[in-house]
């Protein structure tokens, strides 16, 4: 037995696990643990970023916000209000609320810039920006910022300001977006011919099923040599640098890929949620899934994911009453110190120290240190 | 349009208030506080808590807070931010983890809440400061009507700016301080004790965001969340000023504070923010090392 | 035999402040160039200009026919340069082995790179490059935990591994024991031939074991060349780097 043996069989666990909960959860709690598991979807587009690429985003709340605005876009359409507001085509509530008198009730003209939710008729147009925007961005800082070897603090203080800046012009554009509110009252994600009601068990299995393949898909993809050369750069830039590796552009696909993943997990909150707010864009958030993926363990997926859930099921649970919501806010605020002062690796560090452990036990071997170096890479400090 | 200039100078001073202590933190130790925002929250709710408890005047609370601020730094300091010499990321976290544990003390009174005592002037709920009658309404200057408190935060930024000069520039442990911005080995080789000098620092720019607490307490509600937004602010005044730079700060803090000012005359005060926001990452992007820093071979 | 490195005229200029002033060089293929000179003579900013961490202000660098002036460093290590710091720089969270495979990947683009596994010869001339520098035995181990001597025999087989034209060695035997600098001394004479190879020295002793011709420089321009005997004699040399005693 190797470790790999044991790692293979964690990830088999935890999406047994996770495909498993609609036999023994009700669909009240099936709807929020589905919006945890998109939360863990946000802790493996971190470790990505932080752990492997060494690019500490701050403002990964952008990527999210950005997929989930798009879908919900399209979803708001959809719903059954927007083609009640006496118009053949359909116009969101918002809109009308803030529109001048006067003007014709349709998408093209309520507003100066209402023609642009046009397209989003199309759920499907929704979906595919729901993606490409924020790729494309991602893309475009990435290109700018690395080429510029803009590096460490700049980088995410950088990315702060323009999670920050977002998030400012969306409340600003309230005839657009609904500003302070968000998108309401949206209709259901439409796959051919069924429609995903939040609360049925559907919908659970569509993010479950969704972060399974996220998670293996970023697992491996970790694995590839891009990966190992990823790790590399996050490890001595410079030297990959005279080695031949053209830096920027490994760096810019992970933030790129990271990004991705976070606004899928958008999408996905989307469903589930069925809200989109500018909230999304809030500091505290960006800078939250930071924390669960550094007390999971920044350098792995798994870890970073689980981090993610965990934390916020017991926030959840313990935000029933009101002092003890606070408390543990706090004492999540002394577990992140905790943890950046002297546990760079998280819970995922204990987790393959028990690993090892075990392996070498099961081999009969009393040396720990030979089942970890053959582990080959050593996750991120 | 003057009055339009003399509210982006209010704003460009408060910035500086708060961005000041910052930049010296930033500028000496290279450490990220962002805990900052909160500092200024504890300066706020000194006020109220020593108008409360000590029945003390608006004034008065001034070195009151500056003091309770500077050892609360202190502490941060020597627990935490010691041991992370170097890792400047790591420190960001940390500090912003502090951050948290301070905003949860005042909201959950320091535990005691959840015995049910209730200490008044703590607490999840906004608390309000009175300013002294004579700081109220407005005055006139050649013909133009001010606002009185406004000028008055110009006037005491103006007065810690020009302290923090003077220490800087002309005491001892000024030249000492600025020796460690240049080059903190040589100074630890020439003898200066630069853990000490470091958690005087620290101490002190900790000092100047519980001032600006107090000038905030005085035309803001107090509340807990109250500092989160600040340090951002700060931030980027002081990355777009320059490492090290004290009149980089200043002209920074200035220039954002009018923009700010101009812009949200034009359109509104979001749209301003968001404009700041613009010009900084475009600072950053071309000048990583900010407006006025020091020339590096 | 053909030229492998042509400088011609390279200058920099800091503000004013020519740290490399018109220096002009020619290093035949399979040659082991010493580069010898006072600290702040140049040396080490003329490989930054060679190998792109610093943009020259004048002059032209020609790897074999190539233009190479002024080119981004991955290019010009693409190129074929492979360059060696003075504080030696490897993947330190990385094992022994796993330094070496990143060398060995063939293409150094991200979506070629998006496969599992190195190839079979890879894996083999992993293999050969560990016996060469000596560190078989701590293929599994992590760079952070090597010594100083090990670790600047990783980097020299991670550029054996890169298998540059041309090699720019940095003070390779920098903080090295005696009998570390000798295992040095025949790694590096073993590439002679097969590489060229650029050397930036301070210890003589060590200059005398390998070097064949002995480029040397001062105020960031070049003030002799020869071979050793012929450096040891010239007056300037004496004068400016080596003192009024022969090397001894």
């Amino acid at each position: 037995m190797t470790k790999r043996h044991v790692e293979i069989a964690v990830y088999a666990i935890f999406i047994a696990a996770i495909m498993l909960a609609p036999l023994v959860l009700e669909p009240f709690w099936l709807n929020r643990i589905a919006k945890y598991l998109v939360y863990g979807m946000l802790g493996i587009a971190v470790a990505l970023s932080w752990g492997y690429a060494g690019v500490l985003n701050l403002g990964q709340g952008l990527f999210f916000g950005a997929g989930a605005y798009m879908l919900a876009m399209s979803l708001k359409l959809a719903s059954p209000t927007s083609l009640q507001q006496g118009s053949d085509t359909p116009v969101p509530d918002f809109m009308l609320w803030n529109a001048e008198p006067g003007s014709k009730t349709d998408l093209c003209c309520i507003n100066k810039a209402s023609f642009l939710w046009i397209p989003f008729q199309n759920q499907w147009f929704g979906v595919a920006m729901g993606i490409l925007l924020p790729v494309c961005i991602a893309a475009v800082i990435g290109i700018i910022l690395f080429r510029k070897r803009i590096a460490g603090v700049f980088i995410s203080i950088i990315t702060l300001a323009l999670v920050l800046l977002v998030r400012l012009l969306i409340i600003d554009a309230q005839p657009v977006t609904n500003g302070f509110n968000g998108l309401t009252d949206l209709g259901w994600f439409k796959l051919f011919d069924f429609e995903f009601d939040p609360y049925l068990v559907q919908t659970y299995y569509l993010v479950a099923g969704s972060l399974a393949v996220v998670l293996v898909a970023a697992r491996l993809l970790i694995e590839t040599r891009a990966g190992l050369i990823l790790q590399a750069i996050r490890d001595d830039p410079n030297r990959a640098r005279y080695l031949g590796f053209d830096v920027p552009r490994f760096q810019t696909f992970f933030f790129t890929v990271s990004a991705g993943i976070a606004s899928f997990a958008g999408m996905l909150y989307v469903i589930a949620a069925e809200f989109a707010s500018p909230t999304f864009m809030d500091l505290s958030f960006s800078i939250s899934m930071v924390v669960w993926a550094a007390v999971g363990g920044r350098a792995s997926i798994l870890g970073a994911c689980i981090g993610a859930i965990l934390i916020n099921t017991i926030t959840a649970s313990v935000s029933e009453t009101k002092g003890f919501a606070e408390t543990w806010k706090a004492i999540i605020g002394l577990i992140f110190v905790l943890v950046v002062l002297y546990l760079p690796r998280g819970l995922a560090g204990f987790a393959h120290d028990i690993a090892d452990w075990f392996v070498a036990r099961v081999n009969g071997s009393p040396h720990r240190a030979a089942a970890r170096e053959a582990d080959g890479v050593q996750p991120a400090e | 349009m003057i009055d339009t200039l003399f509210i982006g100078l209010s704003v460009g001073s408060i910035l500086l208030l708060v961005a000041l202590g910052l930049a010296i933190t930033y500028g000496v130790m290279g450490v990220i506080n962002m805990a900052h925002g909160e500092l200024v929250m504890v300066g706020a709710y000194t006020t109220v808590m020593s108008g409360i408890w000590l029945h003390t005047g608006f004034l008065i609370a001034i070195p009151i807070a500056f003091v309770v601020t500077a050892l609360v730094g202190l502490m941060i300091e020597r627990i935490v931010v010691r041991r992370l010499y170097g890792r400047i990321l790591d420190t960001l976290l940390a500090t912003w983890g502090i951050g948290i544990l301070i905003q949860q003390a005042v909201r959950l009174e320091f535990g005691l809440s959840f015995f049910g005592i209730h200490i008044e002037g703590l607490g999840p709920g906004l608390q309000n400061v009175t300013i002294p009658e004579t700081l109220q309404g407005a005055i006139s200057i050649g013909g133009v009507e001010i606002n009185a408190y406004r000028t008055f935060i110009i006037l005491v930024t103006g007065v810690f700016t020009l302290i923090t000069w003077f220490i800087l520039f002309r005491t001892p442990i000024g030249t000492q301080v600025r020796a460690i911005i240049r080059n903190r080995q040589m100074a630890a080789a020439c003898g200066v004790d630069v853990e000490r000098v470091n958690a005087m620092t620290f101490a002190f720019g900790s000092g100047l965001a519980g001032v600006a607490g107090v000038m905030m307490s005085g035309f803001k509600t107090v509340f807990p969340d109250m500092g989160t937004p600040m340090v951002v602010d700060g931030f980027l005044v002081v990355v777009a000023g320059g490492v090290g730079s004290l009149l980089g700060s200043v002209l920074s803090a200035g220039m954002l504070g009018e923009i700010n000012g101009v812009v949200a005359s034009i359109t509104n005060d979001i749209v301003a923010r968001a404009v700041v926001f613009g010009v900084v990452i475009l600072i950053i992007i071309a000048k990583p090392k900010g407006l006025f820093s020091f020339k590096e071979r | 035999m053909p030229v492998a490195l042509t400088v011609d005229g390279l200058s920099v200029d800091f503000d004013g402040f020519k740290a490399v002033n018109t220096v002009s060089m020619i290093v035949d293929q399979g040659e082991l160039r010493v580069l010898l000179g006072a600290n702040g003579a140049g040396k080490t900013t003329l490989m930054d200009l060679i190998s792109g961490k610093t943009k020259s202000t004048a002059g032209r660098v020609f790897l074999y026919d190539t233009d190479i002036t002024n080119k981004e460093e991955h290019e010009i290590a693409r190129s074929g340069i492979g360059r060696k710091f003075q504080i030696p720089s490897v993947f330190k969270d990385l094992t022994v082995r796993r330094n070496l495979e990143v060398v060995s990947c063939r293409n150094t683009g991200v979506l070629s790179n998006l496969g599992f596994g190195f190839s079979h010869e890879g894996e083999e001339r992993v293999d050969e490059v560990l016996e060469l520098i000596g560190l078989t035995g701590q293929a599994a181990m992590v760079a952070a935990n090597l010594s100083h001597g090990q670790t600047q025999w990783l980097e020299l087989g991670m550029l054996m591994m890169q298998n540059a034209k041309l090699l720019l060695l940095d003070e390779p035997t920098a903080g090295m024991t005696q009998a570390e600098t000798l295992k040095t001394s025949k790694i590096i004479n073993a590439l002679k031939g097969k590489h060229t190879l650029l050397v930036v020295e301070h210890d003589m002793a060590f200059v005398r074991e390998i070097a064949e011709r002995i480029t040397v420089m001062h105020l960031g321009q070049v003030l002799a060349e020869g071979n050793v005997a012929q450096i040891e004699q010239n007056p300037k040399v004496r004068e400016a780097y080596l003192g009024s005693r022969a090397i001894s």
